[in-house]
């Protein structure tokens, strides 16, 4: 049949063609390709809420402070420096002075009250352009007031201790208040800031090019150009990354790490952030309603067969509720729940819980969960060897956390959970006070209560010396641990590859991505 | 019981079908016998074990991301799967298929009802139908089949619905519906046993797709609840390490590929093993050309030499048949449907083949141009010469040049043997661009010409026509002027009036005799009415079961007709009177020249 | 003929309506928030009611539809939340991607499955109906994200010829050729399915029609093999695999996520299921009523073409 002979030449031809087509032209040296996991939402820094965002906005944006490389110590960023009322209530920033926008708009202290506004006031004329998801971490702000264009003062309602690191979080990142005026809910995708990169364009699901900003007050950035490339499937990123096609490879999936291991012309990045996987226990009904079941659960996981093995060596087990990237609050003596199976045993036996019945709530994904599905099989198989049978319940994460956050009574015994905060105040204080019960509109899906903890934690939050506040955390931790509401499982070790070529490379413990000093050979 | 052993047989005797039979019940068998199987705890971890690879020591097929025996959970995950994929189809299929057949045998509003609902279920988004589900009825492996069986209806009710409104309109469904049969039960006894092809093969094809397809749901908690295996979340869950550790994946996938193949030649054989048409031996599509195969030795009288069979003139013949052997192959062994016939025609003569059915005559007159479906027929012994050049032995071109060119042949069933879809004018025109590089204008005013030569009302307005379009008789009168395209030496009539009534039946052999005699033709015309072939044919053959019991001059043969079979094909004849008519019109043939 | 599509498309408007009410419900009533998504473990009650009262998801659900109803007749099909920006112009961008990849899949599925299944009926039993089948098979119980990922190891990582994701190169694509070497994995993928489907109805109608009579008649005029296969007995099958090309379309036009998240094309299917995820019912709204109408446009388009090729099917 010469006539489908024909057609299959046709075919092949045309397959040739377009393998053989020249191929585009290579990126320039000076440019970074930087693989994500995902498309930004939004760039504006006040509507974000996702770390994948954060690692471009960083680039774009600076705050009046900032995490000092390497920690989640606050340092002075657009404001030179700040004083502190003795009340602790009031807060004046001084500004850099001759700080632009990319736009050109002078960055003075009614731009920064500007902004804070915006967030704050529903009634400000930039109101519309939110919602602002994380606003309540400047909730305790009473006012903004522009002292003189280059002082600016924050009164508080109470006592704050986390409101610089909260200043120096994405969400107090700032913007160009002409750019937001002009752009309106656009700005998201047009956004202004005053980082050592400026935006220059952004294709919808390929692409988000930021380029140098050449009138950066500091040390101008040594690339031209940074590409985010969003590539979702994990496995593509690593071809990706394999191929060529990108340059920086962020949230590498433990089982593909070992690619670059072993090849060379790659370097690893690693490093440990304020991050705590844990299973919320429900201590209001059911076993775990006993201190010695909770216990037990936290014996008879083996948490470095999950670390080491499960997610190879990309996180650490956890001994309690805090991460060690909170070098000047985490307690280094506590000894945690080592794996002891034997030990979990004997407390059942006690509380007379052998062979409980448990329903697990699973998650099949979501933000800082890791590898939530087999992190959970491995739970399970842990708990049936000292005789607990888990029910396991897989949930969509929109759908699992519409069950988990109003509370697990009457659906769950255990539900897993991930948080990454950049304070040691925010995660204690919003989940395991007795007033951040479900009920009162907190995330305490488990319903522990401990006064003792409660008052603690009030202390830290409204403390500012903090030798005072590490030493009210280390109390906190040790009572966690005890009572353990949660089962402590994990800390995530965020992790990278790059080429070789790239140069000046690396990750922070608050997972933002600072590419100013980054270099390509 | 019988009809069941029947098909099995039919099913079994198909060996592509036979061998995915196997696989599919050892498959099966395995899954089945999972709790009896040495195997290893499908759900026990073991983390430092993880990813172990094949032939590792305790586990066969390696280690999974959790360290768990890969191979307990393939077993295990099959049993789950197979129940699962195999229940999700049939249910799918049974509605899909309901809705497509009502759809397309009704038609009109119900037809467009049913399909907008399908369209509107076919675009609805699968994910928030799937999450729809969850908030129902909640996570879990059985939730997903409701989701895969939705999704998948729309696939079986276009395809059915397509069949069935092909059909709607098929003379079958016109008999039965005349004949006062219900609605349902011509779908059920007239359309549905033509559809299950369709219905089978798209059962088979999607089988795997929906194993592979609660893989895709699981990450909406609309799978197997951890720690149980199934086939879809094996392939999940190995996802995650398919660049480093391929045979977590390559396992379930391998075993996915092993069911789909076997169910898809199992659904083959079935389709085949169902289909009424197929029913004798292996279906198989005709060849261009029956096949020929003259084993000389093998067939007693076949050493007569070639075109000089006794009785026979040796030369001026147009066409000399000896000796022709046809054959159908059939399971056991080849059958001989012609046996040994020998015949000729003289240039411009008419020779008459009559016989009941089954008799041969048909079979002889394909024979001649190797028209003969093959397989599962065969050639197989003796000459067929046409001015002196044996068909038998003609290579493809050379034949392919004669069909339609020097011999042409009109058909019983224009309804058939016309293509459906083609204007009628277009395919006489084909016919003669087949054999004559004229341009296509030039082809189609000569169309025309033959269209009023051939007695068509307005040959042109006729000429723009599908055949469906046309009466029975006006078929006919198409599918001759498409015989005579290319003013051919011999036209082969293979009961040319049979299926029209009997008045057309006169006018349609009126104009054959007429076009015959004006033209100069040789014609053969097959028929198993005397009536017919006496009206107008020279001599006559008289074939019974397979073989040419009496040959001769058409009146002597009718009045004085000496094998017993030819007096009962005379008496046969049924009217009163007839024979009177048949005398008078051999009489007026005597007349004519 | 006219009429008869002309009332087909009028039927797109109960079906669209339809479809958007329905859709509408289920994300009402299935658990999660878009106030969820947002916030993720931050949602306090006390911030999902003002994100939902910034939303306007607060308001009661018939209020909620027939204002999105109001807004989609003048022509505005609202803004999503997910991602800041108008629906139409997210879904216009991710449609053209999705219409590229789905389009250029669809052609090359029929061709292929067309051919295979063509060869595969004529060869009848022989080697090349073996390996065609053979092929088939392997086709379409390969999970995608497998063959997607294997055809970029191959072609990205170990040989480099074509580019492993993406649908222009970073820097100096944008033209033709260059969509084409990223289009040539995702297409290909993504056709290997439905030529499958394709190439097993082909055979199976070619060999249905090439036993019938009228293939006979084809053969005694005198025609050669090529024109009796393809002019009379491929052109009787075709009307039977029209329709099912059809529900390709379908299947390649909304299911193909798989491809879309492998090889990062920014197509619709993708952006649904994220839109899903974040229950951002604006976006879900626009993305179904687009795939709604082309997958209704497609169906028609095939339907047209059988009655075309079939006059015995009454208009």
């Amino acid at each position: 049949m010469p006539e489908i002979r024909a057609a299959l030449g046709a075919i092949l031809l045309a397959a040739g063609l377009a393998v053989a087509a020249p191929a585009a032209a290579q990126v320039p040296d000076d440019v970074l390709v930087v693989g994500q996991i995902a498309e930004p939402a939004s760039l504006d820094p006040a509507v974000s809420t996702a770390t994948n965002d954060f690692r471009i906005l960083i680039n774009l944006y600076e705050g009046l402070v900032r995490y000092r490389p390497g920690t989640l110590e606050v340092e002075p960023a657009l404001a030179e420096s700040w004083t502190l009322s003795e009340d602790g209530l009031t807060y004046e920033f001084r500004l850099r002075q001759g700080v632009r926008f990319h736009d050109g708009t002078p960055l003075d202290a009614a731009a920064v009250k500007f902004n804070f506004e915006r967030m704050l006031d529903k009634d400000h004329p930039a109101a519309a352009t939110g919602p602002f998801p994380l606003a309540f971490f400047f909730s305790s702000v009473d006012r903004v007031e522009a002292v003189d264009p280059r002082t600016v003062r924050f009164t508080l309602k109470e006592r704050f201790a986390p409101f610089l690191s909260n200043l120096a979080y994405p969400t107090g990142l700032l913007v160009s208040p002409a750019a937001v005026t002009k752009r309106g809910k656009e700005f998201g995708r047009n956004p202004v800031g005053t980082g050592p990169f400026r935006f220059a364009e952004w294709q919808g699901g390929q692409q988000v090019t930021v380029e140098r900003n050449p009138d950066y007050w500091g040390d101008p950035a040594k690339l031209q150009a940074v590409v985010f490339r969003p590539v979702a499937d994990a496995n593509t990123r690593a071809a990706e990354m394999l191929s060529g096609g990108i340059d920086v490879m962020v949230e590498v999936p433990p089982d593909t790490l070992s690619q670059f291991r072993d090849g060379d012309g790659f370097r690893i990045h690693e490093q440990a952030g304020p991050h705590l996987w844990f299973l919320i226990l429900n201590t209001r009904e059911g076993p775990l309603k006993d201190r010695r079941v909770r216990q037990a659960v936290n014996y008879a996981i083996d948490k470095r067969a999950i670390a080491e093995n499960i997610l190879q060596g990309t996180a650490i087990p956890a001994k309690g509720p805090m991460a060690p990237a909170f070098q000047w609050a985490f307690d280094p003596t506590l000894e945690g729940y080592p794996h002891d199976p034997d030990r979990a045993r004997a407390l059942l036996k006690e509380a007379g819980a052998e062979g409980a019945r448990l329903t697990f709530y699973v998650a099949e994904g979501g933000s800082g969960m890791l590898d939530p599905l087999a992190m959970g099989t491995a739970i399970q198989a842990d708990l049936a060897t000292v005789g607990l049978d888990v029910r396991i319940e897989t949930y969509e994460w929109n759908t699992f956390l519409a069950h988990v956050n109003p509370g697990l009574e009457g659906k769950a015994d255990m539900a897993e959970m991930a948080w990454m905060t950049n304070d040691p105040d925010t995660l204690p204080y919003l989940t395991l006070r007795t007033e951040a019960q479900p009920q009162n509109g907190g995330f305490n899906s488990g319903y522990y209560s401990n006064p003792e903890l409660d008052h603690i934690l009030e202390r830290g939050r409204r403390s500012s010396d903090r030798a005072e506040r590490a030493e009210l955390y280390r109390q906190a931790q040790r009572i966690i641990v005890e009572d353990a509401p949660w089962a402590f499982v994990a800390h995530w070790k965020q992790n990278a590859v790059t080429t070789a070529a790239v140069q000046g490379f690396a990750l922070q413990p608050s997972f933002f991505l600072l590419l100013d000093d980054v270099t390509k050979k | 019981m019988t009809g069941a052993a029947a098909f099995l047989r039919r099913l079994l005797r198909n060996r592509l079908a036979a061998a995915g039979l196997i696989l599919l019940v050892l498959v099966v068998l395995l899954a089945a016998a999972a709790p009896l199987l040495p195997l290893a705890d499908p759900d026990a971890t073991a983390p430092v074990r993880r990813l172990a690879p094949p032939f590792s020591e305790g586990a066969w097929l390696g280690t999974d991301t959790l360290g768990r025996d890969i191979l307990s959970r393939l077993i295990w995950g099959t049993r789950l799967s197979l129940a699962v994929g195999i229940s999700a189809s049939l249910l799918a299929a049974l509605l899909g298929s309901v809705v497509g057949l009502v759809a397309g045998y009704a038609g009109g509003r119900t037809d467009a009802l049913l399909m907008r609902g399908i369209d509107t279920l076919m675009a609805f988004p699968y994910l928030l139908l799937a999450l729809a589900i969850v908030a129902a009825l909640g996570p879990g492996l059985l939730n997903a089949l409701y989701a895969v069986v939705a999704v998948n209806i729309p696939f079986f009710a276009r395809n059915v619905r397509g069949a069935a409104a092909g059909l709607r309109n098929r003379e079958f469904v016109d008999a039965a519906r005349l004949s006062g049969m219900g609605g349902l039960r011509i779908l059920l006894s007239e359309v549905l046993p033509n559809v299950m092809p369709v219905i089978v093969i798209t059962l088979s094809t999607t089988i795997g797709w929906m194993i592979l397809e609660t893989a895709g749901l699981s990450f909406l908690g609309l799978g197997s609840q951890p720690p149980q295996a199934d086939l879809g979340s094996m392939l999940g869950e190995g996802r995650r390490a398919l660049i480093n550790a391929p045979h977590v994946t390559a396992v379930p996938g391998v075993m996915v590929f092993l069911i789909v193949m076997s169910m898809n030649l199992v659904g083959d054989g079935v389709r085949d093993a169902i289909d009424p048409r197929l029913r004798s031996g292996l279906p198989a599509r005709p060849s261009a050309a029956t096949r020929v195969a003259r084993a000389t030795a093998s067939v007693p009288g076949a050493a007569v030499p070639a075109g000089a069979a006794p009785g026979e003139p040796a030369s001026g013949a147009l066409l000399a048949v000896s000796d022709l052997r046809t054959a159908f192959e059939g399971p056991s062994g080849p059958v001989d449907a012609v046996k040994g016939v020998s015949f000729h025609v003289m240039p411009g003569e008419c020779l008459g083949i009559i016989g009941e059915s089954g008799s041969g005559k048909s079979v002889t007159a394909l024979s001649i141009a190797r028209l003969v479906a093959s397989p599962p027929g065969v050639v197989r012994g003796g000459t067929v010469r046409f001015n002196g050049a044996d068909l038998l032995a003609l290579p493809a071109g050379p034949l392919q040049r004669l069909r339609g060119g020097r011999i042409a042949y009109v058909f019983q069933d224009p309804l058939t043997t016309l293509h459906p879809l083609m204007r009628v004018g277009a395919q006489v025109t084909e016919a003669i661009r087949a054999h004559a590089p004229v341009p296509a204008a030039e082809a189609g005013r000569r169309t025309i010409e033959l269209f009023a030569a051939v007695k068509l009302p307005d040959p042109a307005s006729m000429a723009q026509a599908f055949p469906h379009e046309l009466s029975g008789g006006q078929r006919q009168r198409v599918s001759i002027a498409m015989a005579l395209a290319n003013d051919p030496d011999l036209i082969i009539a293979d009961e040319p009036t049979t299926a029209l009534d009997v008045t057309v039946q006169a006018e349609i052999l009126d104009l054959l005799d007429a076009l015959r005699r004006s033209r100069r033709l040789a014609m053969i015309f097959i028929s198993h009415d005397f009536g017919v072939i006496a009206r107008i044919c020279d001599r006559v053959a008289v074939m019974h079961r397979g073989e040419i019991v009496e040959t001769g001059e058409a009146r002597q043969i009718l009045a004085r007709p000496r094998h017993p079979y030819t007096r009962r094909l005379i008496a046969a004849v049924p009217v009163l009177g007839r024979a009177r008519e048949i005398l008078r019109a051999s009489e007026r043939a005597e007349e004519l020249p | 003929m006219a009429a008869y599509a002309l009332g087909r498309i009028l039927a797109l408007v109960p079906v669209l309506f339809g479809l958007s009410l329905i859709v509408f419900l289920i994300m009402a009533l299935i658990p999660g928030d878009p106030a969820l998504a947002i916030l993720g473990p931050y949602a306090t009650p006390e911030n999902v009611a003002r994100i939902n009262r910034d939303l306007g998801l607060d308001r009661s659900l018939p209020v909620q539809y027939l204002s999105w109803l109001g807004n989609v007749l003048s022509g505005d099909l609202g803004r999503s939340y997910s991602l800041n920006r108008p629906v139409l112009d997210e879904v216009a961008e991710r449609f053209s991607a999705t219409l590229i990849l789905a389009g250029t899949a669809l052609l090359l599925a029929s061709v292929l499955g067309l051919l295979a299944g063509i060869v595969s009926a004529v060869r009848q039993f022989g080697l090349a109906d073996k390996l065609v089948t053979l092929a088939v098979l392997v086709g379409i119980s390969l999970p995608s994200f497998w063959l997607g990922l294997l055809l970029i190891l191959l072609f990205a990582v170990r040989w480099r010829l074509l580019p492993a994701s993406g649908m222009y190169a970073i820097y100096g694509g944008g033209d033709l050729a260059d969509l084409l070497r990223h289009l040539v994995l995702p297409a290909v993928t993504l056709a290997i399915v439905a030529a499958g489907v394709i190439a097993r109805l082909t055979r199976s109608a070619m060999l249905e029609v090439l036993r019938q009579d009228f293939v006979r008649t084809a053969r005694a005029k005198g025609l050669g093999e090529g024109r009796v296969i393809l002019g009379h007995a491929l052109r009787a099958a075709m009307v039977g695999v029209i329709p099912v090309i059809g529900i390709q379309a379908g299947f390649v036009l909304g299911g193909a996520v798989y491809i879309e998240t492998v090889f990062q094309w920014p197509g619709i299917g993708r952006m649904l299921v994220d839109a899903i995820a974040k229950r951002d019912v604006l976006l879900v709204q626009g993305g179904v009523l687009v795939v709604a109408t082309c997958y209704v446009l497609f169906n028609l388009a095939a339907d047209l073409l059988q009655r075309l090729l079939d006059p015995r099917i009454a208009p």
